[in-house]
């Protein structure tokens, strides 16, 4: 633990140093795939929760009802994320598509499964800007440009965030959620 | 009129009181009435507060709820409720469940005096309830504190005592010198009223005073003691005229036989101590029945009068001439070294007898006297013995004048 610290404190100065301008990178240098496989089906719950907390508190330019969620690729968490209730009512209709930037085409919430990282770039590439919420499952560094990353641990699901992704995504989201990701603020 | 008993208070006394109890009255009043509205005040900024802090606590909470982050639950509590004011937190489930709580961490002014005010103080938590859309996620509890209103309390009370020792301070001295205003001159009117009563003194005033109705008071006094002094002055005059009423004779105007009397005995009294002679001269007016048969009553009076005017232009001031009755008259004569000294005054009687005087009537008329004189203490020591003396030898000279023969007396026409 204490060196996994020292890990995210390095990357922290190496990002101060030579990060892109005016982005602020609260991304950790773990890495890529060390000790983030998704385990079991058991977690669909808790990610369902996070998920729909996420949803809950991002503002589109022009919300849909219902709001489409599409699961792009192998999705090992997805279970339950269609039993997601929005507290103003708003369902939420589960898709599952194909990873090409083609098929993502009317996605509010773009949920990312078990893609490789030159495919989920791309992804996330084409809907930049866009006004579409972006959830990594299998990135818990958050090196892919997603605007969330989920993030399993032994005892804990929680979730990182990029900061930059999200400023430049079209989305408004609540600045009290940014408390609650890990390593936020 | 009796003097004011030891046991009635002096005005002095009764004013330091009334002012003492007018101060701790308005003080006491004061105080008490800041205090409550400043308590009332602080209240109800703190009542808001609490809503505030509720309010505040469920919007930051409220993220945290829907991840299920007890963690960032606490954090937000502790990032809100942490500014004062705030006895407790609560974060409640919909159940009822605690999810998350916080209390403020005790200093040292906590007592259960504190935890009893802050239960007086804040009988129910102010209470949010935390909802997105028409979710509710859970309840937020805020506990009030009372160490803010304690601690205003505590300040009020030292404030509002050393108020109350500045006023009493302050107003000893305006109470003096009220005291002294309105006192002093009561006392001049007490002392002028005393010295009136023992000392006869009714010329003294009350001098005027800076207040009306000590002023007006003042006035009315001196108008009364100027009434006094009117009936006291006629008195005085009109006991001197019974006196001298008593004492004289109404119609010569000379010293009757009291106080012929007096007179003698005092000049016996002085010749004792200074052991000088003296003389007493007894006189009548030669046949004065005569004159009252042949000319009437009037014409004895104002022979009488003539006789008195003679003889008391005929005798220094220091002698003294008085009518004993009838045409008895008399003189006592102020101590002298020589016995020609009171032949002197027979003498200068006699001439003064040649001028005539007038009758009602209008005639003209002289009368002359027989004088005897008698010496203290040649001729008596006693009163008594002295007139005696000189009575007979009056009637001596008398009998010696009639074998004289045929001068005339009497009236002549």
């Amino acid at each position: 633990m204490a060196l996994h610290g020292f890990l995210i404190l390095a990357a922290a100065l190496a990002a101060d140093t030579s990060g892109p301008a005016g982005a602020v990178e609260l991304v950790s240098a773990a890495g890529e795939g060390a000790g983030a496989a998704p385990r079991g089906e058991s977690l669909a719950p808790e990610t369902a929760r996070i998920v729909g907390g996420i949803i809950e508190y991002t503002r589109w330019p022009a919300p849909g009802t219902p709001l489409t969620l599409c699961v792009a690729g192998n999705a090992a968490q997805a279970g339950r994320l269609d039993a997601i209730r929005l507290a103003d009512g708003r369902a939420v209709q589960r898709r599952q598509v194909a990873p090409l930037p083609l098929a993502i085409v009317g996605c509010q919430v773009l949920y990312i499964g078990t893609v490789d990282p030159a495919t989920t770039r791309q992804l996330v590439g084409a809907v930049r800007g866009k006004g579409v919420l972006t959830i990594a499952e299998a990135d818990p560094a958050c090196r892919s440009q997603a605007m969330f990353c989920m993030n399993y641990e032994p005892r804990a699901v929680s979730f990182r965030m990029n900061i930059d992704a999200i400023a430049r995504s079209g989305l408004r989201v609540d600045p009290r959620v940014l408390r609650l990701a890990e390593g936020g603020f | 009129m009796a003097r004011p008993s030891r046991s009635l208070p002096t005005l002095r006394q009764l004013l330091a009181g009334v002012h003492m109890r007018l101060i701790l009255f308005t003080v006491a009043l004061a105080t008490a009435s800041l205090l409550l509205s400043g308590m009332m005040v602080i209240r109800n900024y703190a009542a808001r507060n609490l809503q505030l802090t509720a309010h505040t606590v469920a919007y930051t909470v409220e993220p945290a709820l829907v991840f299920g982050d007890r963690a960032a639950m606490l954090e937000g509590i502790v990032s809100v409720a942490g500014v004062g004011g705030v006895d407790r937190v609560e974060l409640r489930e919909p159940g009822g469940a605690v999810l998350a709580a916080w209390e403020h961490p005790h200093g040292d002014l906590h007592s259960p005096f504190e935890d009893f005010a802050n239960g007086l103080l804040w009988p129910r938590p102010a209470r949010h309830v935390v909802q997105r859309g028409d979710r509710v996620l859970g309840e937020v509890r805020v506990y009030g504190n009372s160490e803010g209103v304690l601690r205003y309390v505590l300040s009020g009370a030292i404030i509002a005592l050393s108020c109350l020792g500045l006023t009493v301070i302050a107003t000893r001295i305006l109470a003096r010198r009220l005291q002294h205003d309105v006192i002093e001159p009561l006392d001049h009117v007490a002392a002028i009223a005393h010295a009136v009563r023992s000392d006869r003194a009714f010329e003294k005033r009350v001098p005027a005073s800076g207040i009306a109705e000590i002023d007006q008071f003042g006035q009315d006094f001196n108008a009364l003691l100027a009434e006094l002094q009117g009936w006291h002055a006629g008195l005085t005059s009109e006991n001197a005229e019974l006196a001298r009423r008593a004492t004289h004779d109404g119609l010569t105007g000379l010293g009757n036989r009291v106080l012929f009397e007096q007179v003698l005995g005092e000049a016996i009294g002085a010749s004792v101590r200074s052991d000088v002679a003296f003389a007493v001269l007894y006189l009548d007016i030669d046949d004065f029945k005569s004159i009252n048969d042949r000319h009437g009553h009037a014409a004895g009076d104002a022979a009488l009068i003539a006789v008195a005017e003679r003889l008391r232009s005929s005798i220094r001031h220091v002698d003294s001439a008085f009518r004993l009755g009838g045409d008895e008259f008399a003189v006592v004569l102020a101590p002298f070294h020589n016995r020609a000294h009171v032949d002197g005054v027979v003498a200068r009687i006699h001439l003064a007898m040649e001028r005539s005087f007038r009758l009602p009537s209008g005639l003209f008329a002289r009368s002359t006297v027989s004088v005897g004189v008698a010496v203290y203490p040649d001729d008596g020591v006693s009163p008594v013995d002295l007139l005696r003396r000189a009575d007979a030898a009056m009637y001596q000279m008398k009998r010696h004048a009639r074998c004289e023969g045929e001068t005339g007396h009497g009236a002549d026409a």
